[in-house]
């Protein structure tokens, strides 16, 4: 059977600047936006695009995640002829398995899978963005242009491009250069780590870099500016809409807020319909002396306090007289009474206990930060979490 | 593997719930927002480990079968066996109607002497009600009754009623309209029978055209010296025949302790899951004693009401005790008291509409007001 595109899914990361809240499963899988995970971006963005079987490595800590995707059915990914396919590391005969090595070495390790199906062109993605596009459009581009390799850039500022890899393009369109976190950056178009390869081409120097013991296995690094430097014709696919990478707290914190603009990404779209796996629970009930305002609550909460400018995920509980603000609640949180939570983020199943004060309003200091509290702790009744902290064990009450 | 076959029962006509069950049966009908009334039977099942489950049905039964599918939300879509959905079966002089729930039986009746199990629970689909169906088949067979009825302290105002000895055995049973008046626990109307039992008591229906559950199942088969036994159960129960019972079980569902009998974490309710996106509250937005599904977007006042996924509540408006069903587009500056809003309505800018507790506005399926 041969495929015009599969996709396969960067999801084995560490997540490490996300500390407690991937201590214990990976990065993907975390809670986002009320609904959804991480990865049901993605995931959604390629079921809606017509990409059939979609390879999803992962390597730390991935049994939530995989459970999570089972067999793919959410996002309407389980066919008799493609699917969804968790992919981690595995021993081949003779040798000890070995770990992914880097981005690169992640998909070399997995030609035979591709090889399956035969495709004529690979789709490469990460699970850490939250955005919505039609890969379809950007695989027409990358057909007429008779790339061999398109990466989607986005324009940023030239303060950003700092901090970003950057394409540079000639005047007939094609990547002439590419830089690495540039001092001084000689374009505005960052590299958003998608990619498209031609299959032929992405194995031939997958193969190659893999020979090469100097190489850190890694597509910005080494197969790129390999392809580039060979006079690979590199197309750059130019996409303007909500793009935003949650590898740090505060970035994920931010993304989440973003949610509340209907006119940033819009969720509501039943064009482009963001799925997730979700537990099953009833309506979300909001108490006789609750406030709720411009904020986003999932099924199975029980309001009774005030939320404002908040996203709460399913099955959290807001007692009678707590303050939710500017926070992120993950599923099953328990805010109580009187409780305090403001420019926070509180994860999965962690309970605040009456009277706790989690977080403060930013004051215009560098030490100021969004405060986190991890998965399954508590935060024990009357207790202060300063802005900023990074909890990950309970904390005793006053 | 349990020993229990399920049948669930949506074949009844409920003409009191008027135009709500304007082409919909009534176990298809929206409830607590985001449920109908059948995940209650079919979840309560799967949650024994029941998973052969037929549901027989009579008429207007395209929404409940688009609903139910092959079964697979409750886990029920298996190659061998699994849930059957039973269109209505015209058999000798049957013309209409199937006029008690044994003639209803007499269509699984291939079903029912084929199956393996020894035991059947027979559920209506129309009824609220979180139960162990595990907790009731051990009663019933250690009962040694060939029935068991699930009964609770009150059940509606023409239940059934049963007088039973220290054992929970029926010592004398009172059929229809005996109210509040007659001493006895009330019918449920769940019950267990043992497969020979249950045969026995098709066969007799057969031969006399006489199919009463009650007064031709049970009461023959309790003068042929048969054993009924009753377990009783005492969460929340509501069974849905008029728009009264319509709009005061979902309104129950604002009150936790109900909501936490209906709904425990350890047996949930399964339903469709529609995938939407959680819902979103304005700036604007002030929201009171309300249960809100997913997928809505609230710009207005909302007390006391029920929403179902997909409701979009306009700025300005004022709603109060309303159950508003999926997809209904409520305007700007709209004022709502007591109305129960059918799928995909549409209330436009400024419009008023006022009902009583016991009379709301209902507005029917698609319409534009």
């Amino acid at each position: 059977m041969k495929k015009t595109c599969i996709a396969m899914l960067l999801a084995g990361g560490q997540g490490s600047r996300l500390y407690a809240l991937t201590r214990n499963v990976a990065k993907p899988n975390v809670p986002f936006g009320g609904k959804y995970r991480i990865i049901d971006f993605p995931l959604s963005n390629c079921a809606n695009s017509g990409i059939d079987t979609v390879g999803v490595l992962t390597q730390y800590k991935p049994l939530m995640l995989n459970s999570y995707i089972g067999n793919g059915q959410p996002w309407d990914l389980d066919s008799s002829d493609g699917g969804v396919y968790i992919l981690p590391p595995y021993m081949v005969e003779g040798e000890k398995g070995s770990w992914f090595a880097g981005t690169a070495n992640a998909i070399y390790q997995n030609i035979e899978f591709m090889e399956n199906y035969n495709p004529e062109n690979v789709l490469i993605l990460s699970g850490d963005h939250i955005y919505k596009m039609d890969y379809a459009d950007m695989l027409r581009e990358h057909l007429e242009k008779d790339a061999a390799l398109t990466i989607a850039v986005q324009q940023v500022s030239m303060e950003e491009a700092t901090r970003l890899g950057i394409m540079s393009c000639g005047e007939d369109g094609y990547i002439n250069d590419f830089e690495e976190k540039p001092a001084h950056p000689k374009s505005d178009l960052a590299s958003m780590g998608i990619y498209i390869f031609n299959y032929q081409k992405l194995k031939k120097y997958l193969i190659e870099d893999e020979a090469d013991p100097t190489s850190s296995k890694d597509f910005g690094k080494n197969i790129i500016p390999n392809m580039m430097n060979a006079g690979e014709k590199l197309w750059a696919y130019r996409f303007d809409g909500y793009w935003r990478d949650v590898g740090t707290i505060t970035s994920l914190w931010d993304a989440n807020m973003d949610m509340l603009s209907p006119d940033l990404i819009n969720l509501f779209d039943e064009q482009w319909p963001i799925r997730s796996r979700t537990a099953v629970r009833p309506p979300h009930w909001v108490g006789d002396h609750a406030e709720v305002n411009h904020s986003i609550i999932t099924e199975g909460c029980e309001v009774e306090g005030t939320v404002e400018n908040s996203v709460l995920s399913n099955s959290c509980i807001i007692g009678e007289g707590a303050l939710v603000t500017y926070s992120v609640l993950m599923p099953g949180a328990v805010i109580g009474p009187g409780a305090v939570v403001e420019y926070a983020i509180i994860g999965e199943n962690t309970v605040i206990e009456a009277g706790a004060h989690v977080g403060s309003q930013p004051d215009g200091s560098e030490e100021w930060g969004v405060a986190t509290c991890g998965p399954n702790i508590t935060i024990g009744a009357g207790a202060v979490v300063a802005a900023g902290a990074m909890i990950y064990e309970s904390v005793e009450g006053k | 593997m349990i020993d229990l076959h399920g049948i669930i029962s949506a074949y009844r006509g409920s003409p009191e719930l008027g135009a709500l069950v304007e082409g919909r049966t009534a176990s298809a009908l929206t409830f607590a927002g985001r449920y109908r009334l059948v995940d209650f039977a079919l979840s309560n099942m799967k949650a024994a480990g029941v998973y052969n489950v037929d549901v027989v049905m009579q008429k207007n039964y395209q929404s409940l079968m688009d609903h139910i599918g092959s079964g697979k939300d409750w886990d029920m879509s298996k190659k061998v066996g699994g849930l059957s959905l039973l269109p209505p079966f015209g058999f000798g002089g049957n013309k209409g109607d199937y006029s008690g729930l044994l003639e209803a039986l007499l269509a699984a009746e291939p079903y029912l002497r084929r199956m393996k199990e020894n035991n059947i629970v027979i559920m209506p689909g129309n009824l609220a009600i979180n139960i162990d169906l595990k907790a009731v088949l051990k009663s019933h067979v250690g009962s040694g009754a060939g029935v068991t009825i699930v009964c609770g302290e009150k059940g509606n105002e023409k239940c059934h009623k049963y007088v039973v000895d220290e054992q929970g055995d029926v010592v004398s049973a009172l059929y229809q309209r005996a109210g509040a008046a007659v001493e006895g626990v009330a019918d449920l109307e769940v019950y267990i029978v043992s497969k020979s039992v249950l045969l026995e008591m098709l066969d007799f229906a057969a031969a006399h055209m006489r199919y009463s559950f009650h007064s031709d199942g049970i009461a023959e088969y309790m003068k042929r010296g048969g054993k009924v036994h009753v377990y009783m159960h005492d969460g929340y129960t509501k069974q849905i025949n008029t728009v009264a019972d319509y709009m005061k079980a979902n309104m129950d569902m604002l009150c936790r302790a109900n909501r936490k009998s209906l709904f425990p974490v350890e047996r949930p309710v399964l339903t469709k899951d529609r995938a939407d996106v959680s819902t979103y509250y304005s700036e604007e937005s002030k929201v009171i004693n309300s249960l809100v599904s997913d997928g809505c977007y609230i710009e207005g006042t909302v007390k006391n009401c029920i929403l179902a996924p997909g409701v979009h509540v306009g700025k300005g408006t004022c709603m109060e005790n309303c159950i508003i069903m999926r997809d209904t587009y409520i305007g700007d500056n709209v004022t709502l008291k007591y109305v129960i809003s059918d799928k995909y309505a549409r209330i436009e800018t400024s419009r008023e509409l006022v009902g009583s507790h016991n009379i709301p506005v209902v507005i029917p399926r698609g319409y534009t007001t």
